[in-house]
């Protein structure tokens, strides 16, 4: 990849995201038009040229759209660079969150803590549980698929699977116990979606994906000498295995509070660096920026096809990003099987 | 002149079953040594005991005389160099990239590349011969290609000792012949150059010594001819081996049989 391909690959994320986020504020139940948001925004930002919305316009932009369309933006990018660490990681261009089950990992803590009671006594509750039911995934993923040494990406999967369907199961067991009240609300969670989150969400999100991605960003190196393999990464004096579980509590870190907020989105951490490592290469200074900024931006778009998609009912979030990425998961997996 | 790397007594256990059984060896900077045995002798194993990823059970591996354990993995990875014949780097990294992560034990994780790393890996890439390759992804190379690669990131490393797994097992002759003169080149700058090699009669083409491991010990050790032609090598292969002096009687045709 040339110096040039890639600052223009970075040049059309930089371009994309604002875009995505442009539309996703425009367009809703209630359009507003791109130029007014844009001028509201300067207005709000005390730059020149700035003019608000009409009262029912600035309510709707700044308390109802943003919010869900910043957490939409860190639910992608963080899912994106928590993807392509553990490709990494895994040394699989094909890992991901979700099918690795940490999405129904972090699902069956969020539930637990629902279960408990705990969610309803602290806000921070939910997302922590979730935080360790993705930890504990990763940790029983990475244990099973390594008996018997390096895991083949079948291994993997299949390991992924086997904890999904474990974690899926636990989770079923919980929703049965849950009272009843509840399990309409676990259930639309489960699927995944923003609907009539705050800024408390935001706040909560942001502080944990934007820290976990910034450092996981630090780790770029050890995670490049990682992807050499093993040994050669221990040759090179790097510790292999502090490194990697390291890099696990940052994904389970950033992965517990996003599926929180948002439910399960699957996919998206492994369309994004998977489509961009053809374009920005394989090096992780370049792959986890540049997989935030696309993770970010499809999530977005994401949201608002989710939200457009009738007048009166959302479709879950996870059932669009599932649409759109179980086919390229099946082609990417067909191509990769192919060349053996 | 004190050896650059040094096995003595070394006792390696893998799985619970002893793969190296006391092997003393020792390499002076500038020697090149050709590791020839059996299969499941216990080349690979001495390799990666003497790289310090194998903790021995028994004896010590030394470093400028020096027990491994008293330097740190950096300072072992800043002078020992692993190339291993599998390459499992990604397919998309460029060869260039690739070299450069062999400066990770001078830099770390965080400091970024100086001068003097960006000319240790044109230099790496100028030994080997594959400055044209510089930004072509791996997976775009041929096999031989491919090692070239991986040999120069280890001598992006600036080894003092540069230990290879079978360097040559997938290359074509004309592979083979460049990576032999590339690792020549090295010696003679004073880098000590142990390689396993599975070859016998390019071991004894390539390399003043040989040493034969059998059954995780050195059974015999000295020049191609001397080794070869003993009875411990005829033992440890099970065939019986014989050089034939070809043109001036310096270089041998080796021929092999099975024993009856």
């Amino acid at each position: 990849m040339s110096e040039r391909g890639r600052r223009a690959v970075f040049a059309a994320l930089a371009l994309a995201l604002p875009l995505a986020l442009l539309a996703a504020l425009s367009f809703g139940s209630v359009p507003l038009p791109p130029a007014g948001v844009v001028r509201s925004s300067l207005f709000h930002l005390g730059l020149a040229g700035g003019r608000p919305l009409a009262e029912m316009g600035e309510v709707i932009l700044w308390s109802v759209r943003l919010p869900r369309v910043i957490l939409a933006a860190l639910v992608g990018g963080g899912l994106a660079v928590v993807g392509a660490s553990l490709q990494s990681l895994f040394r699989n261009p094909l890992a991901d969150a979700g099918l690795l089950g940490v999405g129904p990992g972090a699902a069956l803590g969020a539930v637990l803590a629902v279960n408990l009671g705990w969610a309803q006594q602290r806000f921070f509750a939910m997302p922590l549980a979730a935080c360790a039911g993705a930890l504990l995934a990763l940790l029983l993923i990475y244990a099973l698929a390594h008996v018997g040494g390096r895991p083949s990406l079948q291994g993997l999967l299949l390991t992924g699977l086997a904890v999904s369907a474990l974690a899926g199961a636990a989770t079923s067991v919980l929703l049965v116990a849950v009272e009843e009240f509840r399990v309409r609300t676990v259930l639309f969670w489960l699927a995944g979606g923003l609907e009539g989150r705050g800024f408390e969400h935001v706040g909560l999100a942001s502080t944990f994906v934007l820290g976990g991605s910034l450092a996981l960003l630090l780790l770029a190196r050890p995670l490049d000498v990682l992807s050499l393999g093993e040994e050669e990464a221990a040759a090179l004096s790097l510790r292999v295995h502090p490194v990697r579980l390291l890099v696990f509590g940052l994904c389970a870190l950033i992965a517990g509070p996003v599926t929180a907020v948002a439910g399960a989105v699957p996919f998206v951490g492994l369309i994004a660096p998977h489509a961009l490592r053809t374009l920005v290469g394989p090096l992780n200074r370049h792959l986890l920026p540049a997989s935030f900024l696309a993770g970010a931006a499809l999530v977005v778009v994401a949201d608002l096809a989710a939200r457009s998609f009738g007048q009166y009912v959302e479709l879950p979030l996870g059932s669009v990003t599932a649409f759109v990425g179980a086919p390229y998961f099946l082609l990417a997996l067909r191509a990769q099987e192919g060349r053996g | 002149m004190s050896a650059s790397i040094e096995a003595c007594g070394l006792w390696v256990e893998r799985g619970g079953r002893a793969v190296l059984r006391g092997v003393d060896l020792a390499l002076s900077p500038g020697e090149a040594l050709a590791l020839v045995g059996p299969n499941a002798a216990g080349k690979s194993t001495l390799v990666r005991a003497l790289a310090g990823l194998l903790r021995p059970a028994q004896g010590t591996v030394r470093l400028e005389g020096q027990p491994l354990g008293a330097w740190s993995r950096a300072a072992i990875a800043r002078r020992i160099a692993l190339v291993a014949a599998e390459d499992e780097a990604s397919e998309r990294l460029a060869v260039a990239d690739r070299v450069a992560l062999g400066r990770y034990p001078h830099r770390g994780p965080l400091a970024p590349f100086t001068d003097e790393d960006r000319a240790a890996v044109v230099r790496a890439l100028r030994q080997t011969e594959i400055e044209h390759l510089a930004r072509r992804p791996l997976g775009t190379l041929s096999a031989g290609e491919r090692q070239l690669a991986l040999l120069a990131r280890g001598l992006a490393q600036d080894p003092a000792v540069l230990l290879l797994d079978e360097p040559a097992a997938h290359l074509d002759v004309r592979h083979q012949l460049h990576l032999f003169r590339v690792l020549d080149e090295v010696r003679q700058r004073g880098v000590a150059v142990l390689a396993v090699i599975h070859d016998l009669p390019r071991a004894a083409a390539w390399a003043p010594r040989v040493a034969l491991l059998d059954g995780g010990r050195i059974a015999a050790e000295g020049g191609p001819a001397e080794v070869l032609e003993s009875e411990a090598a005829a033992r440890a292969f099970g065939v019986a081996i014989r050089g034939v002096p070809v043109g001036n009687g310096a270089e041998r045709l080796w021929r092999f049989e099975e024993r009856t």
